[in-house]
């Protein structure tokens, strides 16, 4: 997408745009060159795009699936990325292509996973066993990860790709195609609410997630 | 158990965030205590090695060997020729797969691509640029393109493909039903309806279409706007909102909501009622409204008439205060940066997508279609 317009949208909610590290001309050549390399055949250039990828593949599912589960998951959506890179027609995109098949994946873990069936509409605790908490022994870590898989879809997947994963808000962007305005509104109102919920403590949750 | 709880309280809910941007500027205690706490669940995998990569294969026009022997690519060319003219000769249609398109495949019955009817027993088909698929009571099948997502086509359903490439990626749905899982970037697919534009901003969904072009969409997973000459809807998982010929999208709402709350809303979308039977039926929308429905809510402000507008604002306050920097004025006077500041702070998802969207595409085609 492009990342025209980001401005009008930090400022309407009070963000300044501040200093943004944009991914050198090298990086976008060099991730497009390793594309084109893997697609013909070669193997260590689709292993330097794990190296570039995989902590953002892993906080999108994280995001969506319990975090026993997601080492496996990470490499499933890599080698389902493998086996449809000749697909791939626009190199340029590959992190949001991505970062949509590791949306997928989770998609299609819940599918194979959890009954289809209605949700009460007070289902919030459901919900979090459901999510990335799941598997983890008690503790702040878990209590503070659970908080953020009580918010709300956008907001989890990018505030987890910076606190757990420690990826910087440009590079988010750049590895998930998402806009800069859209991964610093997110992060600055995921902050908002996580403090709202850390501050109420762990009864505290909500708005309600929809279930995926 | 030390969450940081101790960290959050008295802060200015706006303040620099820098370092939580791109850890540059002053660093934020809060943050780095997150950072230390949540790093444990990092990905620290070792690079797996990966299965072999069998290359795409590419057509070349002469083979090594052929190069050295002049005489012989001279009779390859001709006999490549001979094939091909034989090929053009007897062929009575194009050969499906070699076109772009969707892919077709789990093909029950005897849905029908253009005129040609298409089954399980055939190899693989493909939807082309312009062309139409149809499925009678009996017939289903599924598309696929591995770039933008795959649609399930149910019976009784028309379909056809307008556009792919780089730019939107556009299907007219006619009549009947189909589920769409997409994985495009959001705003790239684009369904037309008779009645609205179905957008696709990072979701799963259901769209149906009646034989009098009124339509229903159903989220389960992200969100969808719904679209006709600037009337939207934003749908998020678990909504539906329906859409009419000539009106456009109805108010959005959760399915689960109270029957009364629903069937108000219904009559406040698409009947031709009073004013005062509109005031009514958005009363009683008001009061039924949970938590939740602040979506519908939301979307009234800017449906209901000036002194109605009051009592939507009052009761959508209680249920999801609004932040700071929205007014009471603002909101009555419908300023959108206003409206969306309120949208982004109910937790669905970020509109600044849906506006990113009108800027790139809004108005380069015509919403909807005919039927």
């Amino acid at each position: 997408m492009a990342r025209s317009g980001d401005r009008g949208e930090l400022l309407a909610t009070g963000l300044r745009p501040g200093p943004v590290r944009e991914p050198s001309a090298l990086e976008i050549s060099e991730g497009a060159t390793w594309v084109a390399a893997a697609r013909d055949g070669d193997r260590a250039a689709f292993g330097q795009l794990y190296e570039r990828y995989a902590r953002m593949v892993h906080g999108v599912l994280l995001a969506k699936v319990p975090v026993g589960d997601v080492d496996d998951l990470v490499q499933d959506v890599f080698i389902l990325a493998l086996r449809r890179l000749s697909t791939l027609r626009e190199t340029a995109s590959f992190g949001a292509w991505l970062a949509a098949i590791a949306r997928n994946v989770a998609h299609d873990y819940h599918r194979r996973s959890v009954p289809e069936e209605p949700l009460p509409d007070d289902a919030s605790d459901q919900e979090i066993q459901c999510g990335a908490s799941g598997g983890v022994q008690d503790g702040p870590s878990a209590a503070i990860l659970e908080a953020v898989m009580s918010l709300s879809e956008t907001h989890r997947e990018t505030l987890i790709l910076r606190l757990v994963e420690g990826m910087t808000g440009p590079e988010i962007a750049g590895r998930t195609g998402m806009t800069h305005g859209s991964v610093r509104v997110n992060l600055h109102r995921g902050m908002e609410q996580l403090r709202a919920k850390l501050s109420a403590g762990p009864s505290r949750v909500g708005p309600k997630q929809e279930k995926s | 158990m030390d969450t940081g709880n101790n960290r959050t309280e008295n802060r200015p809910s706006i303040k620099s965030d820098d370092y939580l941007w791109d850890r540059s500027g002053e660093p934020d205690p809060e943050i780095q205590h997150l950072e230390t706490l949540l790093g444990r669940f990092r990905h620290d995998s070792p690079t797996p090695v990966f299965p072999e990569i069998v290359p795409e294969r590419r057509w070349t026009f002469f083979p090594r060997r052929l190069r050295l022997f002049p005489a012989l690519a001279t009779a390859a060319v001709g006999m490549a020729a001979i094939v091909a003219v034989t090929f053009l000769v007897y062929r009575t249609k194009p050969t499906p797969t070699t076109l772009a398109g969707w892919d077709v495949s789990d093909v029950q019955g005897t849905p029908r691509i253009g005129q040609k009817t298409i089954s399980a027993k055939e190899g693989a088909s493909r939807l082309g640029i312009g062309q139409m698929l149809e499925t009678d009571r009996q017939s289903r099948a599924s598309l696929r393109a591995d770039d933008i997502g795959q649609i399930q086509v149910d019976p009784s359903t028309r379909l056809r493909l307008l556009s792919m490439g780089s730019g939107l990626k556009r299907i007219a749905l006619d009549r009947g039903t189909i589920h769409t899982y997409i994985w495009a970037p959001p705003g790239q697919f684009v369904v037309d309806t008779p009645s609205a534009v179905t957008v696709d901003l990072g979701c799963a969904y259901t769209l149906q279409v009646d034989d009098s072009g009124a339509g229903m969409v159903r989220t389960s997973m992200g969100w969808v706007g719904f679209e006709l000459n600037g009337h939207e809807s934003f749908i998020p998982a678990g909504a539906a909102c329906a859409t009419r010929p000539k009106v456009g999208p109805g108010t959005p709402y959760f399915e689960d909501a109270s029957a009364e709350f629903r069937a108000a809303l219904a009559r406040f979308n698409f009947e031709d009622s009073t004013a005062q039977q509109r005031a009514d039926d958005a009363a009683i929308v008001l009061r039924e409204a949970r938590q939740r429905d602040a979506l519908t809510l939301w979307h009234l402000l800017a449906r209901v008439d000036d002194g109605q507008r009051v009592l939507v604002y009052n009761r959508l306050s209680k249920l999801a205060p609004p932040p700071a920097t929205v007014t009471k004025e603002g909101i009555l006077r419908l300023d959108q940066a206003m409206l969306d500041l309120w949208w982004n702070e109910l937790g669905f998802d970020d509109i600044s997508v849906w506006r990113h969207w009108e800027r790139s595409w809004a108005g380069s085609e015509t919403p909807g279609h005919e039927k």
